[in-house]
């Protein structure tokens, strides 16, 4: 398990980074925190011609707030997120999901929109992405672009994202007024079996907008608008967030592996669209 | 003179252990740790079909690639194979090649070998081989297997089966017919194994000088290898050494010759040049030896107050294509043929067993070699027959166990348990857990809505069998003995070179502190050294919880020779009888008198340069060789109980253990702090077969988990918080008494676990939870089934 | 072939390598620190746990292209003398944390990060932080209370190693 020869380049300038990654076309592939990446060549499931380290670039690793957003650049590691005051501040829930993510050697190295260019239908950070309504900026020589989270994943380890593209960032939305985040997987650290993000806009007693996007049930994250039409004008109790939690288990056709099959992701869809939904209850009723 | 006259400074305590220091400081030497002038780099190309013709294989692009040295095939090594027959009559011959020539039989059997200067390189290279596979039926299932119209894995057989046995008590047939109440079940554990943390790793170093084969190899049973590799590869004994050097936990898997050894071998013999291959994970999961894979269907027959009488079974286990050295491919079966009656006072048995050739990878050892799915039969039944009589489980199985009147006690397995405590077992750890306190509290949670479980795990852990019961199996090496030699050198520092191997058993420490007592020397004045076969005579090696016995019991009765020996000399130049020498603390002096003496290596000195002080007829030299078989040489019984308390989650069928408990009687410890550690081992192994670790092979005998994704082991955030207490029962046949205990945790959490969620869904609905691992689907299921039979009810 | 320079163990080291040498075969093979093992090479096991610039890392799944400039510190880093050992390698050997020896570099130095950030973590603390160092022969119950026994100890000393 040696990874297949490439040739290395280390930019010292985002430019020069997009330069090579243009010249080079789908022969390249951009290497941040390499933690999925550097295993998939190891298996010599990937054999990319020529690996682009963007880590030697000052100022890709910053963490920002700006016009309801959290601002996460393109070497910000997982652990990095644990520890910003901006992180924790704008988006307390991330502190839950971010302990889901592998081991602290693993947290150390992986890089929150290298999760998103990977893709893995079962990771954390795009089922987060899209239930914060995740914008994700892609810059190519001369250009850029910014996609919405809805709109970016395509399939299974694939999104929009075109060869000569790299992603320089990716903001959260942060004006929502409960979130509850639920994972379950076969033990700690591994990929999800399921997994499930709410995010809600709460007026007085009921909810007035929902994102509810599900882990491990679709080639991609999938948000899942029967959940949210289920919860969208109701109060938000334990028997709501458990309907809610039924809607999503009915509109979903998860995929099967040999962790589980589509009939057991299924139901755990709706356990965990519920469980998600119960917490981001009782945090509200934590601050009322 | 006795060494039992004194009070034991080292035996049973708990010292801390002499191999740490250089582990902990990153300076152990394994195998891929090893550097040689010249060396070359293996990689393997494996077949990517379970069963295919090979129609041929293009290595000329390949050759070409750089750094590449030498590519071979199975031509090149044509005839080279692993064979192990057993003597059982009717038993059917296959060999396991070097690399297959002609048809590959597992998805991963090696196939061509790729010999270059780099590691990096040879890997390049084996993806450049091109084999022309013509794919083939293969045979998966091994219950379908032994159907009439199934393909055959070997041509020629005239079943799948490479041996069928059958036993059955004289009077079975009466007792089943006089039985008042029976219950059955099938139960299946899925294929899995020992997955030691390093991988496995050759060097062939073959000497053209001195036409000196020298074997690095991460193997528990260097002797035995060297002897299977010398009959394989047609090469003589006396050239061949094996050095076993530290090896990064075994469990079993590491105790077979496998085809990766003759190619190292072979290739530097031909090559001249050293030959390393290290193992990746991913080659691990399909070509290390797999295990476990046993399906049982059983049936038990009792009375009204639960006392079973009789048992009856059909075991198939499913062993891949080839029979292994040094095991045969009879391992598991003869094995759990002998075990499954338990610890369990049942006069009247009845078995079937069927090891059976599959197109899945070749079948080994791993830690508690069939007990486990032993355990899991005959205890699930124990938990049926308690629910069929309205009896608590602990009760059930206090009426049927072997009590302490009954040992020695012949099994109607054939066995013969040597001593035991099993209810005195159990009665201990229902009183340190406080089992009515806990089943109050368990009813209490379950109004509460909780699905919590409290689940058994009973057994009988046969250890250190020696000659007698290897004779009984036919096999056709009978692993009867351990070897241990004392050295004591002119300084008085001792070294044990034994025959067994240690990789994390600690017999680098238990070994010197079977030796200390009886030469009153301090554990600073040993050392032990294995793992050579240029270092002992002979033995088997480290596997079937024995060495501590057997070379432990080896080692101390070599210690008595030598105090003999000193003693001689001392009393001859003390002017006084060699039964009033004592040994105390580096001292040798006439007993009452400690001022008439000698210092401990004054004395060794004195043997070995002043000769003329030695007794006449006594050798100027302090060494003593003894080769130990177990007495009475079918094992001896270590027992236990287990239990765990277990809560389900009804959305995800999690199962998180909140309790686990043990109590473990291997008689007297060497030492207990050892005891504990192989004890939480096996555990967490156990929490692995029960819940997390699965071979999930699809249709077609492609191997689907193939990463630490897939196969899934426990960590620190599976494994709890393990409570353990000891009895004591001596044995009445080995020195001090001692017992084996590697093995013993690993066989009860697969029924311990199924217990408990059982137990834990029983208030939902009645359901026979009979298959594991028990995975979150697998749970969901037998709660949904459980619902089912209330609905129906 | 790329020159890297880092600092390894406290010495800076200069060598060539081919982008995709591992950083664990340039710390085995290379530098001959062959404390740092090879479980999975994939990332999960664990047994390759290195530190990089104070924080642990899989050296399975790193280039050493990647470490040129920064500071790698492996097991040889906390005591390399058997009579001297760190008081973590001390808690292990007094505590039976360890038995084959082969995960046991990564866990020592997973064990140094926790106690760096936590000098005194519970149990539940410890189980979290080493979750991605598999031990096959432990069954971390003696792991476990290694460190909360090196912690002890160090807190004792005053933390300050």
């Amino acid at each position: 398990m040696k990874p297949p020869p490439f040739e290395y380049h280390a930019p010292t300038s985002l430019d020069e980074a997009l330069e090579i990654l243009d010249s080079l076309g789908s022969d390249a592939v951009p290497l941040a925190g390499g933690q999925s990446l550097v295993p998939l060549m190891n298996l010599r499931l990937a054999r990319p011609a020529n690996v682009v380290d963007i880590n030697r670039i000052a100022g890709l690793d910053q963490i920002g707030v700006e016009e309801g957003r959290l601002t996460v650049g393109p070497l910000v590691r997982h652990s990095q997120i644990e520890a910003s005051p901006e992180a924790r501040d704008e988006l307390p829930i991330l502190s839950t999901v971010v302990p889901f993510i592998g081991y602290p050697a693993i947290r150390h190295r992986g890089t929150v929109v290298g999760s998103l260019a990977h893709a893995d239908p079962a990771a954390e950070w795009p089922c987060v992405a899209v239930a914060l309504d995740a914008e994700i900026t892609l810059r190519s020589h001369g250009a850029e672009r910014v996609v919405g989270a809805d709109g970016f994943f395509t399939t299974m380890l694939t999104t929009v994202k075109e060869p000569g593209e790299l992603l320089t960032g990716v903001s959260f939305r942060t004006d929502f007024d409960a979130f509850g985040f639920y994972e379950f997987a076969r033990r700690h650290g591994d990929f999800a079996i399921i997994a499930a993000m709410v995010a809600l806009e709460i007026e007085g007693d009921s909810v007035k907008g929902a994102r509810v996007s599900v882990a491990g049930a679709s080639d991609r994250p999938l948000r899942v608008a029967e959940a949210e039409a289920a919860i969208v004008g109701r109060a938000l109790t334990p028997e709501t967030a458990d309907l809610a939690g039924d809607a999503a288990a009915e509109a979903v056709e998860p995929f099967e592996d040999i962790h589980g099959s589509s009939s057991y992701r299924k139901k755990l869809v709706g356990v965990a669209v519920g469980r998600a939904l119960r917490q981001a209850g009782d945090r509200t009723e934590d601050r009322s | 003179m006795t060494a039992e006259g004194q009070a034991p400074k080292f035996f049973g305590a708990r010292v801390k252990r002499v191999e740490d220091p250089r582990l902990l400081i990153g300076k152990g030497t394994f195998v891929d740790d090893i550097e040689r002038v010249d060396m070359l780099y293996a990689s393997f190309v494996r077949s990517v079909e379970a069963r295919a013709k090979i129609n041929g294989i293009d290595i000329t692009e390949a050759e070409k690639m750089p750094g590449v040295v030498r590519v071979f095939t199975g031509r090149d090594f044509s005839g080279k194979e692993v064979r192990c027959v057993s003597s059982y009559d009717g038993f059917q011959v296959s060999g396991y090649p070097a690399l297959a020539e002609t048809e590959a039989r597992f998805n991963g059997e090696a196939l061509a070998m790729v010999v270059a200067n780099d590691p990096y390189l040879a890997e390049d290279a084996a993806e450049g081989v091109v084999v022309d596979y013509e794919p083939l039926t293969p045979v998966v299932n091994a219950e379908k297997a032994l159907l009439e119209d199934s393909p055959l894995v070997h041509e020629g057989w005239h079943s799948n089966a490479f041996v069928e046995r059958r036993y059955q008590s004289p009077g079975f047939g009466e007792a089943k017919e006089a039985a008042k109440h029976s219950v059955s079940g099938r139960f299946v554990m899925a294929r899995h194994s020992g997955i030691p943390l390093e991988t496995r790793a050759a060097i062939g170093d073959y000497d053209k000088g001195s036409q000196r084969l020298t074997l690095w190899t991460t193997t528990q049973i260097p002797y035995l290898i060297r002897t299977g590799l010398a009959d394989a590869i047609g090469l003589p004994e006396n050239r061949i050494r094996i050095i076993s050097p530290d090896v990064g936990g075994g469990f079993g898997v590491k105790a077979q010759l496998y085809p990766e050894e003759l190619a190292c071998s072979l290739a530097s013999i031909e090559l001249g040049r050293p030959v390393k291959w290290v193992e990746d994970r991913r080659e691990h999961f399909l070509a290390s030896h797999h295990a476990r894979e046993h399906v049982h269907e059983a049936t038990v027959y009792f009375d009204d107050d639960g006392i079973v009488d009789a048992l009856e079974a059909k075991i198939v286990v499913n062993m891949g294509p080839y029979s292994v050295f040094p095991w045969t491919a009879t391992m598991d079966t003869g094995m759990a043929m002998g075990i499954l009656p338990g610890p369990y006072k049942i006069k009247h048995y009845s078995v079937l067993g069927y090891p059976v050739a599959t197109n899945k990878a070749p079948y080994g050892a791993y830690r508690g070699v069939s007990r486990p799915a032993a355990c899991f039969t005959i205890e699930r039944l124990m938990d049926q027959v308690a629910r069929h009589r309205g009896l608590d489980p602990a009760e059930v199985r206090r009426r049927n166990y072997v009590t302490g009147d009954d040992y020695p006690y012949k099994s109607a397995g054939g066995l013969e348990y040597d001593s035991g405590s099993m209810v005195e077992s159990q009665d201990l750890l229902l009183e340190k857990l406080d089992y009515r306190g806990l089943r109050e509290w368990q009813e209490s949670e379950r109004a509460n809505g909780r699905l919590i479980g409290i689940g058994f795990g009973a057994y009988t852990e046969q250890t250190a069998h020696a000659t007698k019961e290897f004779v009984q199996r036919g096999v056709p090496i009978v692993f009867g003995y351990e070897t241990s030699t004392l050295r004591l050198d002119p300084q008085g520092t001792l070294v044990i070179n034994s025959s067994i191997h240690n990789h994390g058993q600690g017999l680098e420490t238990t070994l010197g502190q079977m030796a200390a007592d009886a030469l009153g020397i301090d554990l600073a004045d040993i050392r032990v050294e294995y793992g050579d076969t240029s270092q002992a005579a002979y033995g088997s090696g480290t596997f079937a919880s024995r060495s501590a016995v057997m070379a432990g019991g080896a080692a101390r009765r070599a210690s008595e020779q030598l105090r003999e020996q000193l003693a001689n000399v001392a009393a001859h130049n003390l002017e006084a009888a060699p039964s009033d020498i004592e040994f105390e603390s580096g001292r040798v002096f006439v007993a009452g008198s400690p001022d008439k003496g000698f210092d401990f290596a004054q004395l060794c000195r004195m043997v070995y340069h002043r000769p003329e002080l030695v007794p006449e007829g006594q050798q100027p030299i302090l060494e003593a060789t003894v080769a130990y078989d177990a007495p009475p040489g079918t094992g001896t019984f270590t027992n236990a109980t287990q239990i765990a308390v277990i809560e389900v989650d009804p959305g995800t069928g999690g199962i998180e253990i909140l309790r686990y408990a043990i109590v473990e009687d291997c008689g007297p410890m060497i030492n207990p702090m050892i005891v504990e550690g192989q004890i939480f081992g096996g555990i967490a192994q156990g929490i692995g077969s029960a819940i997390y670790e699965e071979f999930v092979y699809d249709e077609d005998g492609h191997l689907m988990t193939t990463t630490f994704m897939d196969y899934l082991l426990p960590g620190t955030t599976e494994v709890p918080s393990i409570e353990v207490f000891h009895l004591e029962t001596p044995s009445p046949f080995t020195v001090g008494g001692i017992k084996g205990m590697g093995e013993g945790g690993a066989i009860a959490p697969g029924a311990v676990i199924a217990g408990a969620v059982e137990d834990a869904l029983a208030p939902v609905g009645s359901v026979m939870v009979d298959t594991i691992p028990l995975t979150p689907q697998r749970v969901l299921g037998y709660l949904e089934s459980a619902r089912e039979t209330a609905a129906r009810q | 072939m790329t020159e890297i320079t880092l600092q390894v163990n406290g010495e800076e080291v200069t060598r060539s390598v081919t982008p995709r040498r591992l950083l664990v075969d340039f710390l085995r093979h290379d530098l001959g620190l062959t404390g740092t093992h090879i479980g999975c090479e994939h990332g999960v096991c664990g047994a390759c746990t290195v530190l990089l610039d104070g924080e642990t890392v899989r050296s399975c799944i790193m280039f050493a292209v990647q470490a040129d400039g920064h500071r790698v510190e492996t097991v040889e880093s906390l005591s390399d003398d058997p009579g001297k050992l760190h008081p973590i390698q001390k808690a292990f050997w007094e505590n039976h944390g360890l038995q084959c020896g082969f995960c046991t570099p990564g866990m020592l130095l997973a064990t140094k990060e926790l106690l760096g950030a936590n000098p005194s973590p519970d149990e539940s603390e410890i189980r979290t932080a080493l979750a991605g160092n598999i031990c096959r022969c432990t069954g971390y119950v003696h792991i476990v209370q290694s460190v909360k026994a090196a912690a002890e100890s160090m807190a004792a000393e005053g933390g300050a190693r």
